[in-house]
């Protein structure tokens, strides 16, 4: 296939899912800081401005906050702009995806742009666009081939999955709202339930372990890393290209994952950073391997 | 601020003579500003948000949304120190008692309540007599029902100490109005709720009998069909453990097991929603199809706990409830902290008469039944019905009580669906958890109002709704003000291969020169319009 088609499925794939949990994570954060007010409320909202990298603006109020989050098109660390990101993406494909694809990111599209309407509340709003997007990635799932454009956008997904988990984590939710920021974290990732079954206290300590560690919660960092992996193997395969360095670099990152022991104190900590380091490490080599291989050539004048 | 307005001689909670109260005056304010239309579109935005979350009771075969009230009901954290206190305190007594009466009676023969009185409850459980539990805890969760007088008094309704239910309605009455109403939390620090499932199950926990780290908590349920059943599949879900019915545990060698696709599963403790009656047909009632067969008898060989224990309802009859306050004299010297509110005994003939002479004046209520059945408003109530109640107890004067009526406290309340808003009465029900160490108490509780204009009944089975329960935090409670650790994060990795960022002016050169090429082969579609092109695509290719 293309190297361009194949991009674009790789970023429509990041892309959507940075859309996707940006949501969902402002929307408990958001929920979160209104509800607990034992931090001040400028750091409360700031960490989130934070940790996604958008703007070195504090937040004055919780709308404030929904709307610096939510963005505009031209931020691409921002909900409209992943979402403006990834249809941009999509249309540059959309002879390869199924029309109801297409339209389902442009609803999403459309709802940003209109707005939501005065008087509704910020977690109103973002419950709609959650929703929206949820619609998405469900059409997504339900429409397209499993070939290597398939590959590409699972491959986007997971390293996007990772890296987000990573930002997520940083905000240590558990320090600064030791009795309900982890299981804020939590809901913030849709696992609250599946955590509660692991028996485990929800304490931060077990629940960054369960989100880095758990082998079974597909949003885990270590899920995630397995996926992508065979993502890599799968794309290996199939003959696009055998993935070089970056299958020892997602490989290596999955085996740290799957036989870390979470037992010492500080080794989950140190297994984030790491984590967050490897994926970042990945998305070049995804793009040297797949989209740039060789090299930018560059005419002169 | 028209709308809102006190009943006469009722305390309202939220306003005094001269206004707002001073910690109520920023809440009314922001929900001033909002206006009707705004309060009324945000009710729209609860009920959407109730509906979809699935968040109801059953009420006659029919599941409906709890109605909850936009307007929180506040509680400064002086107020909730005496009721934090008083709750504790009583519950020390009441578990005094249980362990009393199903034990060695010392009450009875020091003669602070008559054994006639205890023996003759519906409730009592000569089946538990001599058990006692693991942890020596009976009452692991209790809602213990506060009203407040027309002198602003805090004081006991009712114990409950069987099932109370509702908590689960307080943590989502929290997450609904933080979801629809966030801008009337700005001004506040409300202490939070959300950690009551982690106290539940330590209390659980605490109470098995069983030794080990993590022992096989259950929550048994009668079904789906129960009015309940939300709440049940709530506290399960919440406190990650199985939610089981009578069907799906059976007894073996004197221990409780689970039938689990993994072969059975040893039980070692049990929080159960289901009554004492039904618990288990060997030796309550034979015709309990909800209960495990032999359970009790697991119990009373100590390998499996009840939460709550068995024949506590013993202890929040009605009948038993004026003694209550005797019984932390009793057994703790000390004053109780919370007074009940003033109860005739009906079994004593002058009493009786009184309350006879003056029923339109008095509540009379039957001593073994809760959630506002069976219950006679004597103020507003018809000559047939009062005639029926007084036939009643004189036939049984055991069976019920009497009370003069106490107006409850009344709190500003969003009505109807334009958004006005009017006073209308409400209680509270604290929940508290034991673990054995010590009795927690859920800041807030559930806050029940009638909303029926001028009714006293707050009972959600007699058309009450609920109100979300904020408890304010001491003002001298630091705030924390700085990030405990640095935040380290990469910026966002971005590519946008349409409209790249890289090279732009190269890019932006392609972009245009892509354009034109669009606009020679066709003209220009505009994004939103995606549908629509492909259907026009497809009726070029019928041509």
């Amino acid at each position: 296939m293309l190297s361009r088609i194949a991009e674009s499925f790789y970023w429509m794939g990041r892309y959507l899912e940075r859309a996707e949990a940006t949501t969902r994570l402002l929307a408990e954060h958001h929920q979160l800081v209104v509800e607990d007010q034992s931090v001040e409320f400028s750091l409360a909202a700031g960490v989130l401005v934070d940790a996604l990298a958008i703007s070195s603006a504090r937040p004055t109020t919780g709308e404030h906050l929904a709307r610096l989050v939510i963005g505009s098109p031209s931020e691409p660390a921002t909900i409209s702009g992943a979402v403006s990101a990834a249809r941009d993406n999509a249309r540059s494909v959309r002879e390869a995806l199924s029309s109801d694809t297409y339209e389902s990111i442009n609803a999403v599209q459309i709802l940003l742009a209109r707005g939501f309407g005065r008087g509704t509340s910020p977690g109103v709003a973002l419950h709609r666009l959650l929703e929206r997007l949820l619609v998405v990635n469900g059409v997504v799932e339900w429409t397209m081939p499993r070939d290597e454009a398939h590959d590409f956008l699972v491959l986007g997904r997971e390293l996007e999955r990772i890296d987000m988990m990573g930002r997520m984590l940083a905000m240590r939710h558990d320090l600064l709202w030791p009795t309900i920021g982890p299981a804020a974290v939590l809901r913030a990732c849709g696992g609250l339930s599946a955590f509660l079954r692991t028996g485990e206290p929800s304490v931060g300590e077990k629940v960054r372990a369960f989100l880095v560690l758990d082998r079974t919660f597909p949003r885990s960092m270590r899920a995630c890393a397995d996926d992508a992996e065979q993502a890599v193997r799968a794309l290996a395969s199939s003959g696009v290209s055998d993935g070089g360095q970056l299958l020892s670099e997602v490989g290596m990152l999955r085996s740290n994952l799957e036989y870390a022991s979470a037992g010492q104190p500080g080794v989950v900590d140190a297994l984030i950073e790491t984590a967050a380091a490897a994926g970042a490490r990945a998305a070049d080599l995804v793009n040297a391997a797949y989209f740039r291989q060789h090299g930018t050539i560059v005419w002169s004048h | 601020m028209t709308a809102v307005t006190s009943t006469p001689a009722a305390f309202d909670e939220m306003l005094d003579a001269g206004g707002p109260r001073a910690a109520d005056e920023p809440l009314l304010a922001a929900l001033e500003r909002l206006g009707p239309d705004g309060r009324a579109e945000r009710a729209r935005q609860r009920d959407a948000y109730l509906d979809r979350h699935g968040i109801t009771f059953t009420l006659g075969e029919r599941e409906r949304p709890l109605p909850m009230d936009l307007v929180p009901r506040l509680i400064t954290a002086s107020d909730w120190a005496v009721i934090e206190a008083g709750v504790a305190q009583r519950l020390h007594a009441l578990e005094a008692f249980l362990a009393d009466v199903y034990g060695p009676g010392m009450i009875f023969q020091d003669r602070v309540i008559p054994r006639s009185l205890v023996t003759t409850s519906t409730h009592f459980a000569r089946q538990a007599w001599g058990l006692r539990p693991a942890n020596g805890v009976r009452i692991h969760v209790s809602g213990i029902d506060l009203i407040r007088d027309e002198a602003g008094v805090f004081r006991v309704l009712e114990d409950n100490l069987r099932n109370p239910s509702g908590v689960s309605y307080v943590l989502e009455n929290r997450r609904t109005l933080a979801h629809v109403l966030p801008e009337i939390f700005a001004d506040y620090r409300v202490r939070t709720v959300g950690e009551y499932p982690e106290h539940l199950l330590d209390a659980l926990r605490a109470a098995a009998p069983t030794a080990g780290s993590q022992p096989t908590v259950v929550v048994l349920t009668p079904g789906v069909h129960n009015s309940a059943h939300y709440e049940h599949a709530f506290l399960a879900r919440h406190m990650g453990i199985e939610l089981v019915e009578g069907r799906d545990l059976y007894c073996r060698d004197s221990k409780v097991w689970m039938r689990t696709t993994s072969g059975p599963r040893q039980v070692d403790m049990i929080y159960r929603r289901i009554d004492d009656d039904y618990l288990d047909p060997l030796v309550m009632r034979p015709d309990s199809v909800l209960g495990v067969p032999g359970l009790l008898n697991a119990v009373r060989a100590n390998t499996v706990g009840i939460g709550n224990f068995v024949g506590n309802g013993v202890a929040d009859d009605k009948a038993i409830y004026p003694y209550v306050p005797a019984f932390i004299r009793y057994y703790l010297g000390e004053e109780p902290i919370l007074e009940n509110v003033p109860t005739y005994d009906l079994t004593d003939v002058d009493q009786r008469e009184h309350v006879i002479a003056n029923i339109d004046r008095m509540v009379v209520k039957p001593a073994d039944a809760s959630g506002g059945y069976g219950l006679l408003m004597g103020p507003s109530a018809s000559e047939d019905q009062i005639r029926a109640t007084i036939a009643a107890l004189e036939a049984n004067p055991r069976g019920w009580i009497a009370q003069p009526v106490v107006r409850l406290s009344t709190c500003p309340t969003v009505v109807g669906d334009d958004g006005e808003m009017a006073s209308r009465h409400v209680d509270l029900r604290p929940f508290a958890t034991n673990d054995g160490d010590r009795v927690r108490v859920l800041p807030g509780g559930l806050t029940r109002v009638a909303l029926v204009a001028g009714s006293l009944v707050v009972n959600s089975s007699q058309g009450g709704g609920s109100k979300d329960t904020w408890v304010l935090e001491d003002s001298a409670a630091p705030q924390v003000e700085a990030v405990p650790v640095v935040i380290r994060v990469a910026p966002v990795s971005a590519w946008l291969p349409a409209r790249p960022n890289a090279v732009p002016s190269h890019n932006d050169r392609l972009a245009q020169q892509e354009r034109q090429q669009q606009q020679e082969a066709q003209p220009d579609v505009e994004p939103e319009a995606g549908a629509a092109t492909d259907a026009t695509g497809e009726r070029l290719a019928e041509c």
